[in-house]
């Protein structure tokens, strides 16, 4: 079993002592760092500094040295989103902090996804997100899509206040992806089950794997919706999206 | 608080003496934020979105608060958009089962320059409704019940403005710029709620929506605690603030800012919170709305109410503005447990 002191970068060393807290969480990320080379560490260090100069650089750096696309994102990017997720989670930093992370990473994508794309390299799933109908509420959405897109998930945003047509138009272009909604509001939350039902009508609920979630939206409304599942937060929305991907297969 | 040895109290008496923590007849029912349901706008014939653009509708839905649910305060303004309209943001005014919203995808300022508070902004038709509806509700009401006003804070308003995003990560990229924004800002804060005294109002609810949900407490010293500061001193009334979400964290310092009150979301227990502010500011709240008013029967309404006048709140109503769909029943719940409560404690001296 690897040791915390077998991660070279004390940036890393100190974020795992200082901000993780569940054993399995701690034992995960050590196994995760101790293996990763320590320029990877360095990437990750610095996205979760949010210093998206830094990121670029070291992106750059990496693919200079002829380190893969593939391992920069895996190592680097999706590691250090890790930490990132787990410390929003427990309150450690907050939004901003988390839009700065956010920030960085897509320094680093910049780079990465025109090779992984020429490569043809598959994401996990395709993941349509919106905000339903009559809601602006966007942050948690948004901070979703940054963890989903740190997994792996190519992920199409409709932004805010989607109607069913624009969800049904999306989910028909692609093939078997996950759908995700969010509602932050009593009054918008029903929306979520007549997209359901348009999806319905149009034939199109079986290609199709439904996600919902925000702060009103409990497990028991999900179901209640006939929605395929229910995440409570954006790292609790990667783990049901890989569950989704995987029973659609 | 105390109740003993007062005399019965007109509701406007009860909510200003109990934002100036001083003894009441019995514990004032205040949303400062909105009351306004679909019900209440079928019974008054004022429906969402006129009653936000037309005077005479929005005083008759406002004073459904205290005609139809008993509660002892009026709050005319039912979303927190009326300035950022007059500010010239993209308006979305939606239907009458959706509350009006600000495109915050579509920015207006980007930049400390850009920010400007238009010569006219108080004679623009969303403030001058606001403004109508307050001399309209302080001739029909003005002796009974307090009418309180509302008037946004700059953190709010950068949030529309300059989208909710880019606010926040200038925040973090540059505090000193981000503190003239809210400095050139509250200009707009100052003037509307100047104004609105002027109307008549009794009391200002001041929304600025620095939540635990979004940033640090830290950030609320940092960035808005001198401010509100300045709100409490240059505004001649109560002023009530209003953060929903997790406040704790923050409760200490928002006790120092001279504000009368703290408007309160249920994710902060009543007993502790009280305990934090230590009779430095009064609370207002914090019945749940999503899982409680909303989607609850009126027993489970009363548990909440009756945690909050146990604990000692000062005002005690929903956490902020109820959803829509709230059914009159469970807001009548509240003021008569109220009511019920001081009842059965009158009669145990
Ligand atoms: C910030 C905020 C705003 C901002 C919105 C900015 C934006 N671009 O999003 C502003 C100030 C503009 C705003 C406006 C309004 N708001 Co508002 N707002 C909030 C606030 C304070 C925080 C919401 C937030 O961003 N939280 C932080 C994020 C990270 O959490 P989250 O959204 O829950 O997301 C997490 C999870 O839920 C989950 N998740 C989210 N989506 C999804 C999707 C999937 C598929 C999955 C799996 C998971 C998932 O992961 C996320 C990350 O962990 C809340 C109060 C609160 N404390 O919740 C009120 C709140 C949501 N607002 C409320 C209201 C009433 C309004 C207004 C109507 C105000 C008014 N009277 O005009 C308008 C309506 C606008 C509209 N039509 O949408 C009420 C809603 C009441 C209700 N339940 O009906 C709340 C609850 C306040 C309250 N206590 O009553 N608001
Ligand atoms: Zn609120």
């Amino acid at each position: 079993m690897a040791q915390l002191s077998d991660i070279t970068n004390a940036a890393i060393r100190r974020e795992i002592e200082d901000f993780l807290e569940r054993p399995e969480e701690i034992a995960r990320t050590v196994e995760l760092f101790a293996r990763v080379s320590p320029l990877m560490q360095e990437i990750a260090a610095a996205l979760i500094e949010g210093d998206n100069g830094a990121v670029d650089r070291l992106t750059v750096q990496a693919l200079d040295q002829s380190v893969e696309a593939l391992e920069i994102m895996d190592d680097g990017l999706i590691a250090g989103m890790g930490i990132v997720g787990i410390k929003f989670r427990e309150s450690f930093i907050f939004v901003p902090e988390v839009l700065a992370c956010a920030r960085a990473m897509k320094a680093g994508m910049a780079h990465i996804e025109p090779i992984l794309s020429a490569a043809g390299v598959e994401p996990i799933a395709t993941v349509i997100m919106g905000t339903v109908k009559g809601d602006l509420h966007d942050i948690g959405k948004n901070l979703c899509i940054m963890m989903l897109r740190g997994a792996g998930f190519e992920v199409i945003d409709l932004g805010v206040d989607t109607s069913d047509d624009a969800f049904i138009e999306d989910v028909e272009k692609h093939c078997s992806p996950i759908l995700g909604m969010s509602a932050l509001l009593t009054t918008t939350m029903p929306n979520m089950g007549k997209t359901i039902e348009a999806l319905i009508d149009a034939d199109l609920r079986d290609e199709v794997q439904i996600m919902v979630g925000g702060a009103p939206v409990t497990q028991e409304f999900a179901d209640d919706m006939g929605a395929d599942g229910y995440g409570k937060d954006a790292l609790d929305c990667v783990a049901l999206a890989k569950r989704l991907a995987e029973a659609a297969g | 608080m105390t109740t003993e040895a007062v005399g019965p109290m007109t509701s406007r008496a009860r909510v200003l003496a109990a934002l100036r923590r001083e003894p009441v007849d019995r514990t004032p029912v205040c949303n400062p934020t909105s009351v306004a349901t679909v019900e209440l706008m079928d019974l008054v014939d004022a429906p969402f979105p006129l009653a936000n653009r037309d005077p005479e509708l929005m005083a008759r839905l406002a004073a459904t608060s205290y005609t139809e649910l008993g509660f002892d305060s009026i709050m005319p303004v039912f979303s927190i958009i009326q300035e950022s309209s007059a500010l010239g943001c993209n308006m979305q005014w939606e239907q009458k089962d959706n509350w009006p919203t600000v495109r915050m995808s579509e920015p207006i300022w980007r930049d400390a320059d850009d920010i400007r508070i238009p010569n006219d902004f108080l004679l623009h038709p969303d403030m001058v409704c606001v403004l109508d509806a307050i001399r309209i509700l302080k001739k029909r009401f003005g002796d009974e019940v307090a009418i309180i006003g509302k008037t946004m804070g700059p953190w709010t308003l950068g949030y529309h403005c300059f989208g909710v995003e880019a606010f926040l990560l200038m925040s973090l990229d540059d505090p000193g710029k981000t503190k003239l924004c809210l400095d050139r800002m509250k200009e707009a804060t100052l003037q509307f709620g100047l104004a609105q005294i002027e109307a008549g109002a009794d009391a200002l609810t001041l929304p600025d929506h620095a939540t635990g949900d979004l940033v640090s407490g830290e950030y609320y010293a940092r960035y808005l605690k001198d401010l509100h500061v300045e709100f409490a001193e240059r505004l001649p009334v109560p002023l009530i603030l209003h953060i929903c979400g997790r406040t704790i964290d923050r409760m200490d310092y928002i006790a120092q800012t001279g504000m009368a009150a703290f408007h309160f979301d249920s994710k902060n227990a009543p007993d502790e919170s009280m305990t934090v502010m230590h009779d430095r500011i009064a609370l207002v709240g914090n019945i749940n709305n999503p899982e409680t008013l909303f989607a609850k029967g009126p027993e489970v309404v009363r548990q909440e109410v009756l945690k909050n006048l146990e604990a000692g709140v000062q005002l005690v109503g929903p956490e902020c503005a109820i959803p829509l769909q709230t059914s009159i029943e469970n807001l009548l719940e509240i003021s008569q447990t109220v009511r019920e409560w001081h009842g059965a404690r009158g009669r145990a001296h």
